[in-house]
């Protein structure tokens, strides 16, 4: 499936280079192409991704001459020539992706075709439900009720998929996916005090990533070839997890971007997948030059990610220029010294590179499009997050060895993926077009009859029931004072600490505490924000300005709940305000409950 | 006879099933009097078997990321894999320990060491859910921790604290109520020097109360719309949730209400209060606490972290023993010290050892055991089981036995497969001679 750029109309272009190592005779560069339109046999197609905007990428090896590649001369010429390869065959057989509807309603066939052959699905969920799950799934916020009202009368046909392009255009949706990323890296941090340093940084480091639209290969290989300061550098989230150490950056590495588990091959074959001892050092020999510097203590502690391409005599844990493999049975020996070997395609390297120099490659490496584990680990994670459960379980256990709920439909997704250029947008709007993803929600202790027959609901995350929370109330809770003095991060970590859950986990083995509950039932902040009494509050301006019960108790749904209460809930209410007496009070009450409620705290 | 006493037992049984020892004993008495059909030897055999109902606790001394046992409890001297770590005498003669523990070798005739525990486990995620519920992980089936089946099985159901109580945080997730249910997770303080947060009622009790009823009868119509499992649980939390913040015995967690005397006593730091914690929630019926103190993976510099973290368990581990010996708890309240695994005895080129789960420690306290003993041995070089193995069932079979738990009980999955609390092992009788 060829195409011709030759009527396309360049609207901008952009050069950026991966490799940092500028003394080589050869630079990496991407290569990113923003297209208005382009024909092909077929004729003209608009070619739109979400924002218009439809990034092609490709590598290429350019001679080049260090200093003189990056000079502002140089670039529109490199650019231009460029260019005119994109008409090449070998660039047009890679092809663009479906667009996001078609590729819904494939993904859509070959769901029926795999696992839910004769099954009789539910039809799609309402517009209220949708525009709910949708505005938690992608910008990690509930929708206002006038958003939901309008959701509702509006006519248009294609008004889903129109709200999905518009959240993903909206800056939360950049803001919540860091988050979830954030909190998949830091999980299973070596160092403590990761969670301190770098816990901002990445948030604003990959919330501009995604806005900016940066395919996920882009950013996985910053990430990997990251150096810079931990606070200010969110980059550097990975190295500063795991202070620079080979062994345990490599496992997370393969653990977070290709869903491979290889830690167990630390100290020993492993015990029931295929990979040896040896493949995993090979795989941490990519990183014993990484080093964490301590900075001079300005305001607070920082650290720095660099490279140590010598050994400085004396002193304990600089990093060896070379990783060995430690000897198990003479624990005192130095060890083999290990090469840096990637363990998918078994290709070697050559021997002393530098630090930016390895790292770079197993970036490409990783991220390669011909990587079996790479795509597909990412199209798992997020269909996972959406639909509540993955083709792989646990999300982060992939492999040959491991059995998948559908091969094919994650087959045809992680190509599609793929051919979008990693684009994070491309997939969460194919995801939320499917048919699979618009059925009704099932509470997971529920068995299903066929796997992706329903949605699974999945509890909030600690940020996204935070912010549920702030338009429940109404209020800007991240700016709600604290009475207690000295304490760490202001609101919003705090509540982190009590809801926060490392999302790589199965979802089941996230259950609600009584810590949890005592802090909804009982937390000052939270009754502040509560109060009908007085007209400095939300609720009191509510309750002044609007004098029928039933409309006030509607618009205590739609603020939290999304939706309007059904017949017997709206009896209960009305009843409680009379048993009660005191207008404000019950209002009080019933917004409490509504807080406390399952409902609440789940996206259905 | 029994009927008027009956009587008496049903008002003093509250909605939720559970009888305060207060109502039932003046109920008891008044009973007695009034019909003059209760003689003393019956009162008195109907409060022991009130006080038998109450039960054993546990209280385990969780030592996050693999405590090394050289460093410890089985210091190797004489071979070069001690390292440079000295023994001291005990109070029992023939027991040495290792030598930054100088207030645990008094304490010696109340403990007994396991030197020869053993496992094959040496991943920390997998090692510290089997020695937290006695099974390795699967995907199946999600088994639950000894807390949770202590809390099923032995608790006091008088008691308005939650039956399982952590406190501090562990790196590692389970250790939760697994296919028992979400009402035997542990509750979870992060430190035993604070009373728990939000704990406090911010309306009066009635107001909280028509709250709680306010929301069952709102969550009615979506458990009836699809959402029946979660509602359910969700209200099986906030009901334990509740019951223990409008509880007198809350006071159990605030430490100040402890004499300074014996506040000192168990010395300073997060896991000093805990342990004082531990004692105080244990005497008012909770039947499992979980006291943690991590730090322990010491892949380098091994002797400086060993010595610092001795210091911090030394006072309050044998101040928790004297004490609970002092007010008689000691017999019915058994102390585990463990952690996942123990340390390579070989030192590696960091000054730090690695996972050793081939041979490592674990000491027990109290619950029926005789201390003063050592069970088991390894070579001289600490590499191997030399003497009496224990496997990590054989453990859990022995605490079963101490905490009066049939560990041979089935127990039903949700997929419909009856699970042992122990699979396998047998008890280590010389524990109990």
């Amino acid at each position: 499936m060829g195409f011709q750029p030759a009527q396309g109309l360049v609207v901008s272009a952009g050069l950026e280079a991966h490799d940092t190592d500028w003394a080589k005779p050869e630079a990496l560069l991407d290569c990113y192409i923003v297209w208005a339109t382009a024909s092909n046999d077929e004729g003209t197609l608009p070619c739109r991704g979400p924002k218009g905007r439809l990034n092609y990428r490709m590598e290429c090896r350019i001679p080049l001459q260090g200093l003189v590649a990056m000079s502002h001369i140089y670039r529109p010429i490199v650019a231009a020539w460029l260019l005119s390869l994109l008409a090449a065959p070998a660039y047009a057989q890679q092809g663009h992706p479906a667009l996001p509807a078609q590729a819904a309603a494939q993904v859509d066939r070959l769901l029926s075709e795999e696992v839910l052959r004769g099954q009789t699905l539910a039809p799609p969920v309402d517009d209220a439900a949708y525009l709910r799950r949708v505005s938690l799934d992608i910008i990690g916020e509930p929708p206002t009720p006038q958003e939901i009202v309008a959701f509702i009368l509006d006519p248009a046909p294609d008004k889903r998929a129109r709200l999905v392009e518009r959240l993903l255009g909206h800056p939360l949706y950049g803001q919540n996916w860091a988050r979830y990323w954030r909190d998949v890296i830091l999980a299973r941090r070596s160092n403590d005090r990761a969670l301190d340093l770098s816990g901002n940084s990445a948030v604003v480091y990959l919330t501009e990533q995604f806005n900016a639209g940066r395919g996920w290969d882009a950013i996985v290989r910053s990430i990997l070839t990251a150096t810079g300061k931990a606070r200010t550098d969110g980059s550097t989230v990975l190295a500063i997890a795991h202070e620079g150490k080979p062994e345990e950056t490599a496992a997370e590495a393969a653990r977070v971007f290709l869903g491979i588990q290889l830690q167990c091959a630390q100290c020993h074959d492993h015990p029931y997948d295929s990979w040896m001892r040896e493949q995993f050092h090979q795989l941490a020999a990519y990183f014993p030059r990484v080093v964490l510097r301590p900075l001079p203590v300005e305001v607070l502690p920082d650290f720095e990610v660099t490279s140590i391409e010598k050994v400085r005599g004396g002193g304990r844990n600089k990093a060896q220029p070379e990783h060995y493999m430690s000897d198990l049975n003479d624990p005192k020996a130095k060890g083999t010294l290990t090469q840096p070997q990637f363990f998918l395609d078994d290709a070697q390297e050559q021997a002393g590179l530098t630090d930016g120099q390895r790292r770079a490659t197993l970036a490409r490496r990783t991220t390669a499009p011909d990587n079996p584990w790479f795509a597909k680990a990412l199209v798992n994670r997020v269909w996972a997050e959406l639909l509540g459960r993955g083709f792989y379980e646990p999300i982060d256990d992939l492999g040959a060895d491991r059995k998948c709920a559908a091969p094919q439909t994650l087959d045809y997704l992680t190509r599609q993926f793929i051919a979008s250029g990693h684009d994070l947008r491309w997939l969460l709007t194919t995801i939320t077009a499917t048919a699979a993803y618009q059925r009704p929600g099932r509470a997971r202790s529920e068995s299903d009859k066929a796997p992706f027959s329903s949605v699974v609901i999945q509890p909030l995350r600690a940020d996204v029931l935070f912010s549920a929370l702030g338009t429940a109330l109404q209020v800007d809770l991240d700016q709600v004072q604290q009475n207690r003095r000295g304490r760490q991060g202001g609101p919003r970590a705090q509540f982190e600490l009590a809801f926060g859950y490392d999302p790589s986990l199965p979802r089941d083995e996230v259950a609600p505490s009584i810590s949890q509950a005592l802090l909804l039932m009982n937390s000052p902040q939270i009754a502040r924000a509560m109060r009908a009494d007085t007209q400095q509050s939300p609720l009191g301006r509510l309750a002044a300005a609007i004098k029928d019960d039933d409309l006030v108790v509607s618009e205590l749904y739609l603020r939290t709940l999304s939706r309007e209460p059904g017949s017997a809930e709206r009896a209960t209410a009305r009843s409680h305000i009379q048993e009660t007496g005191n207008r404000a009070a019950a209002l009080e009450d019933i917004l409490w409950a509504l807080v406390n409620s399952a409902e609440f705290r789940e996206r259905r | 006879m029994l009927l008027p006493l009956l009587h008496h037992a049903q008002a003093a049984i509250r909605p939720d099933g559970g009888v305060t020892r207060r109502d039932f004993i003046k109920g008891l008495s008044a009973a007695g009097l009034a019909t003059g059909t209760l003689n003393f030897r019956d009162a008195m055999s109907l409060e022991a078997a009130e006080l038998r109902k109450r039960g054993m606790a546990c209280i385990v001394l969780w030592m996050g990321g693999g405590p090394s046992q050289f460093e410890t409890f089985s210091p190797l001297e004489g071979h070069a894999n001690g390292g440079e770590t000295k023994a001291i005498a005990t109070s029992v003669p023939g027991i040495r320990i290792a030598a930054q523990f100088p207030e645990l070798a008094k304490t010696a005739r109340d403990i007994a060491i396991i030197r020869s525990m053993t496992s094959k486990e040496g991943n920390h995620n997998r090692a510290s859910y089997l020695l937290h519920s006695g099974y390795l992980p699967t995907p199946t089936v999600k088994y639950p921790s000894l807390g949770a089946i202590c809390a099923h099985e032995i608790a006091d159901k008088a008691c308005e604290l939650p039956s399982y109580v952590r406190i501090g945080r562990t790196g590692f997730v389970d250790g939760g109520g697994g296919f028992l249910g979400v009402e035997y997770d542990p509750f979870v303080l992060a430190r035993g020097d604070r009373v728990p947060e939000n704990s406090t009622p911010l309306t009066p009790v009635e107001r909280f109360r028509s709250r709680q009823a306010l929301l069952a009868r709102m969550e009615a119509g979506y458990a009836a719309g699809g959402g029946a499992a979660q509602v359910a649980d969700h209200q099986k939390l906030y009901q334990s949730a509740t019951r223990m913040m409008l509880s007198k015995q809350m006071a159990a967690f605030d430490l100040t209400k402890e004499s300074s005397a014996i506040r000192t006593a168990y010395g300073e730091g997060p896991f000093a209060s805990g342990c004082l914690l531990a004692r105080r929630l244990v005497e008012q019926g909770v039947t499992f606490v979980e006291v943690t103190l991590g730090g322990w993976d010491t892949h380098a510099d091994n002797f400086t972290k060993t010595k610092e973290l001795a210091g911090q368990l030394d006072r309050p581990m044998a101040q928790l023993i004297a004490d609970l010996k002092q007010r008689g708890l000691l017999e019915r309240t058994l102390v585990v010290w463990l952690g996942e695994f123990g340390r390579t005895p070989k030192i590696n080129p960091r000054a730090g050892r690695d996972h050793y789960p081939q041979a490592f420690n674990v000491v027990l306290s109290g619950g029926g055991m005789r201390g003063g003993q050592v069970i088991g041995r390894v070579t001289r070089d600490g590499m191997k089981v030399d003497d009496r193995p224990v496997t990590v069932p054989d453990l859990f079979r022995t605490i079963c036995r101490s905490l009066k738990i049939d560990a041979d009980r089935e127990q039903m999955t949700p997929i419909g497969r009856p699970i042992k609390i122990v699979d396998g092992g047998s008890v280590v009788q010389e524990l109990f001679g």
